[in-house]
């Protein structure tokens, strides 16, 4: 069985988020809510909500076209439609009389081999299916996604002995595969993983701040620094909505036992209370822990004083970089002032209570990390942090200050150990186990433990990833571009054409690459040096065209933002299988300049081949200037591929950690009578068309909207774009682009215009 | 010489470039949608049609090669009626009228159909490939002005206020409005056939709700402090029209509608700049011609190309307001570029019957520095 179609019943915020993202995969499914007895439409509830999914931010969609798979309908004209699903997601109000009385619906309509799940995040799986048939029990099952499904990667599984082996197979694949979701099999207890812990750390963090006399920009500047999660734990409250929380810790206070450690952090404070009820319910009210107001026609950022409960101008808390050795960590954690008081104490309540949950809400420590990571941003597991403590010392602590230590930690065992090039984690007994890998899945991270690099510098290094393929790795701040990522582009090159069949380019970062190392560039511009620009410029464009004309295939494989020379260097591969969130741009315009590795020669040629196009040359070096000049940026993979920043064969990954492993079959896919790619020519129409761009920058300019600066950026692109001085009748050489490419960089870079923009970005 | 008369008019609704019911008919099928109602309607014999003259402002892509030729074929026309495409921009279908006229007194044809087309959706303003000439240019950048400066420089020049541009503007939205609800444009619009089957027969450009509150709230569209916004301007448009052109003696013979004579005919040249001009002179000439002055004119048909640019043509050229487009403007309508001229040449003409007047001026600006107009005078 695979799964075809689904319904998701519940048009609310999530199961409407829901249905997008299976959309998202090009599954086509129903939405179904109730009848709307005040609207002639019968489907209202329905169509509004996919209405308001095409203007959300961040968008649901990764394609508005995507929508077109989302039948809008109710559950009164059209729950017949569900024997034609393979998988019924229920998403009604948070009441098990309400969706049992549904399930019994389902039950005879739909297909005995349809799975059906609920989106609960509270209700237990026990109370959700009692009094219904085992033929339900059999197919039933708990699918819980995070807000927005389309972002946080996580889904939390829970079902019981009675579900068919065979249908759970089929979702953990479609979820993994083709949702890109991280699944973790959880106990059938309050709250699951995520929210069980991530509750328990918000509420630590909130009322120690209010104890402690910690301001919110120092809390969330620590959370931060912990990397749990970017957001802090003030701005995240912000995020998800301050009025949730009041329901959330009711919810649990009911359902945890009185001995549950949650029950001392369980209430809301009075000052959470008072905003909620003056309508300060975060982000989507009228601002929460943080607003922005108006003043003087500026934003002025606030933070609320949890003292006061008033809000005062935010005052940025001086960097925090906490120690990066162990010992320096234990000593910060140790210290007598305030912010280390807090960091301990929210740190240590929520590590121990997290071990203290095993085996009660998950089956291993692998389990609780995977969902904090996926399911709360966490940078780190609640376990990978206690390593990075060391149990000895943090037991140690928790005995000195009478805390009760949880049975995991007693053994005072390494949660992780690396055991012959493999990951391990430890279970209750003390035995360690490999983290399971689904097939498919290949990480830089493992093929590390396993071997070293084969060649490496401060900022790139090259890895055997098997099967004769080679990986290409960035890894210096944000996978800027320097000489040094250049070298070892040029240095891969001789070692795959000796060594290897294959090269594939990737990194398992947040981000592929954020483009060149603007620091160095500013350097030379400070220092007038011309020719040190000249040649980081031809650098980069002869090691590129050498990737480019390299005698194997080279794939590229980004995630993320892949920006400026990342885009260009993604050009100038045979081919790019992408993940899904991807956010690929030109967007050098920004800081007052264009692209110079290649990246206007390499668009403008996919434009001129795009086959849908008008005719003529114009269209294409209209739509190249287009989005060059303002520094596009797409909002998927599947939006790159409508901004021909991937061509129609590139390749798709919807998760993550299939990534590598996708990029390396599209590479072994294409050796077999593999030939490099062949020089072409272009016929461009040089003044003629030059004069056309200048007609829309003057009419651009008149209207105010782009500044005297942006001009001179336009007019230089659209140098480049027209072909120079070329005649339509003459044929340029790519090298002929890539000396028009120079030249305008070269005189963008001495303009006062351009290292001002620099600046900004720098400091900013 | 042979009298030469207008014996039938109509179009296609007008609706809104890119948003619009008609922004999926290509361009071709849409004017041949129109023909074969002006042949239905006018009951015209087809085998007697010399030529089919086709105005349109961007003749490439869908609107390419000899348009006209394909467009006998799409409309289902003899194989023996010819076919020439003809451009003078926003002028090119009262052009068309005027090559039927021209070819009518050399005895060059009895019988043309002159019309008009433009899909602004499928075909952009500027052509897919716009390629000017660079010395000129630089030498001369006027010559390939934006429209939009145009009327700007206009306002500045006649001291036309944006108030006074937007009172303008509101009055031709509410002719427009009024004679959509009493169902004067149903004898003239033909009911279209989308791809999808489905059956366009209203304008759609109109803008019942607009006040002049919300027009002075909208952004300058060209100028950063000009005073022209995109509520005091024609919008982009996709659209057909298509008049009968015949002598009076074929008319007569054949038992034909005739609508009007046509008396005489101009083109004028301006300063690119001040393009929105051209009407005053084209007008003038036309009306000296026809040994008119503009006070025997009872009818006036002046496209709104934009509220500045007719204000301006008004304070050179008198017309008294309630003389003028009487069933509203392009500002209201639209403004398909190749088939304004048609448009209003026909309507100028059935305005004549409807209203039964004696002499109707229907004008135009063309893009580049230009004027055309035409004097009728009533059967």
């Amino acid at each position: 069985m695979s799964i075809q179609k689904v319904a998701v019943i519940g048009a609310g915020v999530m199961g409407a988020g829901i249905a997008a993202h299976i959309a998202n995969a090009g599954v086509p499914v129903y939405l179904l809510d109730r009848v709307d007895d005040d609207n002639p439409n019968r489907n209202h509830i329905a169509d509004a909500a996919i209405a308001k999914l095409l203007k959300t931010e961040p968008a649901a969609f990764m394609h508005p076209n995507n929508a077109r798979l989302v039948t809008p309908s109710n559950v009164e004209d059209h729950l017949h439609w569900l024997k034609e699903v393979d998988w019924v997601i229920e998403a009604v109000i948070e009441n098990p009389d309400i969706k049992r009385a549904l399930y019994h619906q389902l039950e005879g309509v739909c297909r005995a081999d349809t799975l059906i799940s609920s989106n609960t995040s509270t209700l237990p799986l026990k109370l959700l299916s009692q009094g219904l048939p085992d033929s339900f029990k059999q197919r039933f099952l708990i699918t819980h996604f995070f807000n927005p499904p389309r972002y946080m990667r996580l889904l939390e599984l829970v079902s019981d002995k009675t579900i068919n082996p065979n249908l759970l197979t089929t979702l953990h694949d479609f979820a993994d595969v083709h949702l890109g979701k991280g699944c973790v099999d959880c106990h059938d207890t309050p709250g699951f993983i995520a929210n069980r812990i991530g509750t328990f750390w918000i509420q630590s963090g909130l009322l120690s701040a209010i104890e402690l006399d910690i301001t919110i920009e120092q809390a969330d500047a620590l959370m931060t620094a912990v990397g749990i999660p970017k957001t802090g734990i003030f701005g995240l409250l912000d995020l998800i909505g301050l009025d949730l929380i009041p329901h959330v810790l009711a919810s649990f206070k009911q359902l945890l036992p009185t001995t549950d450690a949650f029950h001392q952090f369980g209430t809301a404070p009075a000052l959470l209370q008072r905003m909620i009820s003056e309508g300060y319910t975060g982000r989507k009210g009228k601002g929460g822990f943080y607003r922005l107001q108006p003043l003087e026609g500026r934003r002025i950022k606030e933070s609320i004083n949890l003292q006061t409960g008033e809000y005062q101008t935010s005052v940025k808390p001086a960097g925090l970089k906490l120690p990066k050795s162990q010992a320096e960590l234990r000593q910060w954690l140790s210290q007598d002032d305030a912010l280390s008081r807090y960091a301990w104490r929210v740190l240590s309540s929520t590590l121990a209570y997290s071990a203290s949950l095993i085996p009660e809400i998950a089956d291993d420590i692998n389990a609780i990390d995977k969902a904090m990571r996926l399911g709360y941003n966490w940078q780190h597991g609640p376990f990978e942090l206690l390593d990075m403590l060391g149990l000895d010392w943090f037991v140690g602590r928790l005995t000195a200050e009478n805390q009760a230590i949880p049975t995991l930690l007693n053994n005072r065992k390494a949660l992780y150990t690396i055991n012959a090039g493999e990951k391990t984690f430890v279970d209750l007994a003390g035995g360690y186990h490999p983290i399971p890998k689904a097939e498919g899945v290949l990480l830089l991270a493992d093929i590390k433990l396993k071997s070293p690099a084969i060649l490496s510098n401060p900022s790139a290094s090259l890895w055997d990833i098997g099967d004769g393929v080679a990986c290409l790795e960035f890894h210096s701040k944000m996978n800027t571009l320097d000489k040094d990522s250049l070298n070892l582009i040029r240095q891969s090159i001789d070692k795959v054409k000796t060594e290897f069949a294959a090269l594939v380019i990737h990194n398992d970062a947040e981000n592929f690459s954020a483009g060149a190392n603007l620091g160095l560039l500013l350097q030379a511009i400070h220092s007038n040096d011309w020719p040190a620009v000249t040649e980081l410029i031809t650098q980069g464009q002869q090691t590129y065209l050498q990737l480019k004309y390299s005698p194997f295939p080279v794939v590229g494989a980004p995630s993320g933002l892949a920006l400026g020379g990342g885009c260009e260097v993604l050009l100038h591969c045979d081919a790019i299988q992408a993940h899904a969130e991807l956010y690929i741009g030109l967007v050098e315009t920004g800081v007052g300049l264009i692209p110079g590795w290649g990246g206007c020669k390499e668009y403008l040629y996919r434009w001129l081949h795009f086959s849908k196009r008008p005719g003529g040359p114009m269209p294409a070096i209209a739509q190249a200037f287009e989005t060059i000049a303002m520094a596009k940026v797409s909002k998927s993979a599947a939006d790159a591929k409508q901004m021909l920043f991937l061509s129609i064969t590139d390749g798709i990954s919807m998760n993550k950690d299939r990534l590598l492993a996708d990029a390396k079959a599209k590479a072994l896919a294409l050796l077999p009578g593999y030939t490099p790619a062949q020089p072409y020519s272009y016929s461009l129409p040089g003044a003629s068309a030059e004069a056309a761009l200048d007609m829309a920058i003057t009419t651009l300019r008149l209207a105010g909207k782009i500044t005297d600066y942006d001009v001179t950026i336009a007019k230089q692109l659209a140098g480049v774009l027209s072909g120079g001085g070329c005649d339509i009748a003459e044929p340029l050489t790519e090298s002929d682009l890539l000396a028009l490419e120079l030249k305008a960089f070269l005189y963008l870079v001495q303009q006062p215009g351009t290292l001002a923009k620099l600046e900004y970005m720098l400091i900013r | 010489m042979n009298n030469v008369v207008i014996a039938g008019y109509c179009r296609s609704p007008f609706t809104p470039a890119h948003k619009g019911q008609l922004a999926k008919v290509r361009p071709d099928d849409l004017v041949a949608q129109v023909i074969k109602g002006l042949i239905h309607d006018t009951g015209v014999d087809p085998d007697d049609i010399e030529d089919l003259i086709l105005g349109c402002a961007f003749p490439e892509g869908e609107q390419g090669l000899n348009l006209a030729r394909l467009v006998v074929h799409l409309a289902g026309l003899p194989i023996s009626v010819a076919g020439t495409t003809i451009n003078r921009f926003c002028g090119s279908s009262m052009q068309a009228i005027h090559n039927a006229a021209g070819a009518i007194q050399m005895n060059a044809g009895e019988v043309f159909i002159c019309a008009g087309i433009e899909s602004m959706s499928r075909i952009p303003m500027g052509g897919f490939n716009p390629l000017p000439h660079p010395k000129l240019y630089k030498d001369y950048p006027q010559a390939y002005i934006s429209m939009g400066e145009t009327a700007e420089n206009l306002a500045l020049h006649y001291a036309i206020k944006r108030e006074a541009q937007e009172i303008f503007a509101l009055s031709s939205q509410q002719k427009a409005c009024t004679a959509q609800s009493t169902g004067l444009f149903a004898d003239e619009i033909i009911p279209v056939t989308a791809p999808d089957g489905s059956i366009i027969q209203q304008d759609g450009c109109l803008r019942p709700d607009s006040t002049l509150v919300a027009l002075a709230n909208l952004a300058p569209a060209f100028l950063t402090n000009g005073s022209v916004t995109a509520g005091t301007s024609s919008p982009l448009t996709d659209g057909a029209a298509a008049v009968l052109v015949c002598t009076e003696t074929y008319a007569d013979d054949h038992g034909l509608d005739k609508l009007a004579r046509i008396k005489s005919i101009a083109v004028s040249a301006c300063p690119p700049e001040i393009m929105g001009i051209g009407p005053v002179l084209a007008s003038q000439k036309a009306l000296q011609r026809a040994g008119l002055t503009l006070q025997d004119i009872d009818i006036v048909e002046l496209n709104e190309a934009f509220a500045a640019q007719t204000l301006a043509v008004l304070h050179d050229l008198p017309i008294p307001l309630d003389k003028l487009n009487l069933d509203g403007g392009a500002i209201a309508l639209g403004h398909p570029l190749g088939a304004s001229g048609a448009r209003i040449t026909g309507k100028a003409a059935s305005l004549l019957k409807r209203e039964g007047k004696q002499f109707a001026l229907a004008t135009q600006c063309i893009g580049g520095g230009q004027g055309i107009a035409t004097v009728l005078e009533a059967i």
